[in-house]
């Protein structure tokens, strides 16, 4: 896949036009249009503070549970418009899953924050269905070994790095069509680390998959696709290949060789 | 980095330099006030204990008599029905008539000497023959046998037997003369006399006789006043603060209501007594002086604290969780029922028992409504006619008797029990909920 050929990428799954993000006055994203492929990672990139959360958090709605947020613009998941009035939020974030920058278990038990989604989206019916989804999200997302025997444990007993991993286990239990992960890794150590970026690549042949990170290699690693964020700004949006070799804007060439940001 | 000044160093880590001594000379003189303020705080507080326990302990025992009754089946029910219906109507005295005689005989009084016979029964409490009334009713078998029974002494026997009164006194400014304490001495010689654990304090109700009055129907008021708080103000607190915490809009109008209801907190109790006085009285018609009034009364004045305890936990849960469950697709509703609530709930368990508690100890409102009424019957529900316990105490604060000086404190003994036992309840809630996130 890392071939650098867009075409050959799956069907576009989520496409944003014109998307303007306003905290009360503050503009925090300005007119961002992106497509987004299926069964391929893309990778937001960008200096702190040029709107990389903002803009994920625009393809869940998680932004309308800030009060002063308003999103404008349109964004199509799968040719639908997911701000319309009709849809509902709630079933939006079940087809659009999200892993947040800080680990953020629920504190309740290894095993119920895995089976809380399946549990209120009525994805399994009786314990033995639901024991299943919990093994085998833990085990993709490279938990299970390390919590197999305690998964009546707090989740918030877990290292940082386990908790992010439990944090995607948990998102990838609704068997989302999107998965947004918000620097994943940022709280994890090298290892973590890789263990998480496989499993991304893993994830890739399921889901669309748009994460935020402020590690460039990170990006050239896992990312078909970089979209370079500046000041709300969507400066440029290309292969990765092609991001990181040859950039065709300034303020790009500048960001990726370490002058600002 | 050359521009920032050096700080001005000491030659060695131990010297002390000046502004090292200003320094601990601060921390020194902090340290002192904050345990002087802490010992004055103790040093009250020992001492108000201390004299409620002094004035209050004795009040746990009261004397009693032992005398042998003839129960007289010619006398209690000559009919020989022996219901307990034919025995509780019909003429009371005849009781009165069975403990006096019982008494003179173990006295070796002739009954004929009326003087000293009035004396002799001043000894036991004028609420004997009442109680001996009851007694055979329970117990209608041993109509016809002779049987041995306690019988209340009277108060002024029982503060004299707690050393209240003087022997030393002179006879005439005592209220017991010399020859009723003969009599005592005679009854403690036959182990006819001996003071017990006061289980009437429990029991009784409102009474002029010192010795049959008791705290019984006032903890029975105050606990349906705490049911009617605890049924109305808990959930109703609660769905008003998980309304405005977390689903109304931030606006001008959701700030005016925080704002009132941060001032409702601090509205003067008598206010809501007047309240309470106007609506649910005059206006809808409930009845006076009935717990159920008085719980709702109290309810508004709780209902304050409630919804600002239950607000600043759900506050103090992370934003981090309600995102979280989002995440993965909760609604709202779910977010709030199945993440933030369960964290909340030490918080809110904690501010619902301590505005339970707060009402508990209540009084001004109440005797706006009337509660402050003689009750000597133990309310059998929530609109019979009740009263309250910190009522109780205001009101037997205002008998100069020896006796009621006692049981006033032992009244509020009983009240910083109750208070004592909410607060541990909601330390162990605490304790039991809390979770780490
Ligand atoms: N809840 C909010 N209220 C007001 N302004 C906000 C809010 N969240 C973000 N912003 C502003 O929006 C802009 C973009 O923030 P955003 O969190 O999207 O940045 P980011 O690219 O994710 O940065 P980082 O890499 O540090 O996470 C910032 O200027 C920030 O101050
Ligand atoms: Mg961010």
């Amino acid at each position: 896949m890392k071939d650098g050929d867009g075409a050959l990428m799956g069907d576009t799954k989520v496409s944003a036009t014109n998307v303007n993000v306003y905290y009360g006055e503050a503009h925090a994203i300005k007119d961002v249009s992106v497509e987004i492929g299926d069964k391929a990672v893309t990778a937001f990139i960008g200096p702190s503070g040029c709107g990389k959360s903002t803009f994920l958090r625009c393809i869940n709605r998680m932004n309308d549970t800030i009060d002063i947020c308003r999103v404008t613009g349109s964004i199509l998941l799968e040719g639908e418009d997911i701000n319309a009035k009709s849809v509902d939020p709630v079933q939006l974030r079940a087809r659009v899953g999200m892993v947040f920058q800080k680990p953020n278990p629920f504190p309740k038990s290894i095993y119920d924050n895995v089976a809380y989604g399946p549990k209120i989206h009525g994805m399994a019916t009786n314990k033995p269905d639901l024991d299943a989804i919990v093994e085998s999200c833990l085990r993709k997302a490279a938990l299970w070994d390390e919590v197999k025997d305690r998964l009546d444990k707090p989740g918030t007993g877990l290292s940082g790095g386990q908790q992010q991993r439990l944090c995607i286990a948990r998102a990838i239990a609704t068997s989302p069509e999107v998965l947004l992960m918000d620097e994943p890794c940022s709280a994890l150590d090298p290892i973590a680390t890789a263990r998480v970026e496989e499993l991304i690549d893993e994830l890739r042949d399921s889901f669309a998959i748009v994460i935020v990170t402020h590690s460039m290699q990170q990006a050239a690693r896992v990312s078909q696709k970089t979209a370079f964020f500046h000041l709300g700004v969507m400066v440029e949006y290309d292969d990765t290949d092609k991001i990181f070799t040859n950039p065709s804007d300034k303020r790009t060439q500048d960001y990726i060789t370490g002058r600002f940001g | 980095m050359a521009d920032i000044a050096a700080p001005r160093r000491a030659a060695s880590l131990a010297e002390v330099t000046p502004s090292l001594k200003k320094r601990r000379a601060a921390e020194a003189r902090f340290k002192a006030y904050g345990i002087a303020a802490i010992s004055v705080a103790l040093f009250f507080l020992v001492a108000l204990l201390s004299t409620v326990f002094y004035n209050g302990a004795s009040a746990f025992q009261q004397t009693s008599i032992r005398l042998t009754v003839d129960l007289k089946q010619d006398v209690i029910d000559p009919q020989g029905r022996n219901t307990a219906d034919a025995v509780m109507t019909g003429n009371v005295f005849r009781w009165g008539g069975l403990v006096d005689e019982a008494l003179l005989s173990q006295l070796g009084i002739d009954p004929n000497d009326e003087l000293l016979a009035a004396d002799a029964q001043k000894l036991i409490s004028g609420g004997a023959r009442i109680y001996l009334r009851d007694y055979v009713a329970e117990n209608l078998d041993q109509i016809g046998t002779k049987q041995e029974i306690w019988f209340l002494a009277d108060g002024v026997v029982d503060a004299f037997m707690k050393g209240s009164i003087s022997e030393e006194t002179e006879e005439s400014r005592r209220p017991i003369k010399d020859r009723q304490i003969a009599m005592l001495r005679q009854l403690e010689e036959a182990g006819a006399l001996e003071k017990k654990f006061n289980t009437g304090l429990f029991t009784f109700g409102a009474s002029s006789r010192a010795e049959t009055a008791g705290v019984g129907a006032a903890m029975v008021g105050s606990m349906y006043m705490m049911l009617v708080v605890l049924a109305l103000a808990l959930p109703i607190g609660v769905a008003a603060s998980i309304y405005l915490e977390e689903f109304a809009p931030k606006n001008r109008w959701t700030d005016l209501i925080e704002v009132n209801i941060n001032n409702l907190a601090a509205v003067p109790s008598i206010v809501f007594g007047i309240l309470g006085l106007a609506v649910f009285i005059n206006f809808f018609g409930l009845p006076r002086s009935a717990a159920l009034v008085g719980g709702l009364v109290l309810t508004l004045m709780t209902l304050p604290t409630i919804i600002i305890a239950t607000r600043a936990s759900l506050k103090a849960v992370p934003p981090s969780i309600r995102e979280a469950a989002l995440g993965v697709g909760a609604s709202k509703m779910q977010a709030v029922f199945h993440h933030v609530l369960p964290l909340a709930m030490p918080g809110i368990l904690t501010g619902t028992i301590i505005g339970l508690a707060q009402a508990l100890g209540e009084t001004a409102p109440l005797l706006m409504i009337g509660m402050v009424a003689f009750i000597a019957d133990i309310p059998s529900g929530p609109t019979d006619p009740a009263t309250a316990l910190p009522v109780q105490i205001f009101m037997w604060a205002n008998m100069a008797e020896r006796a009621f000086v006692e049981r006033t404190s032992a009244a509020i003994i009983v009240l910083l029990g109750f208070l004592l036992i909410m607060n541990v309840t909601a330390i162990l809630l605490r304790k039991r909920f809390e979770r780490r996130w």
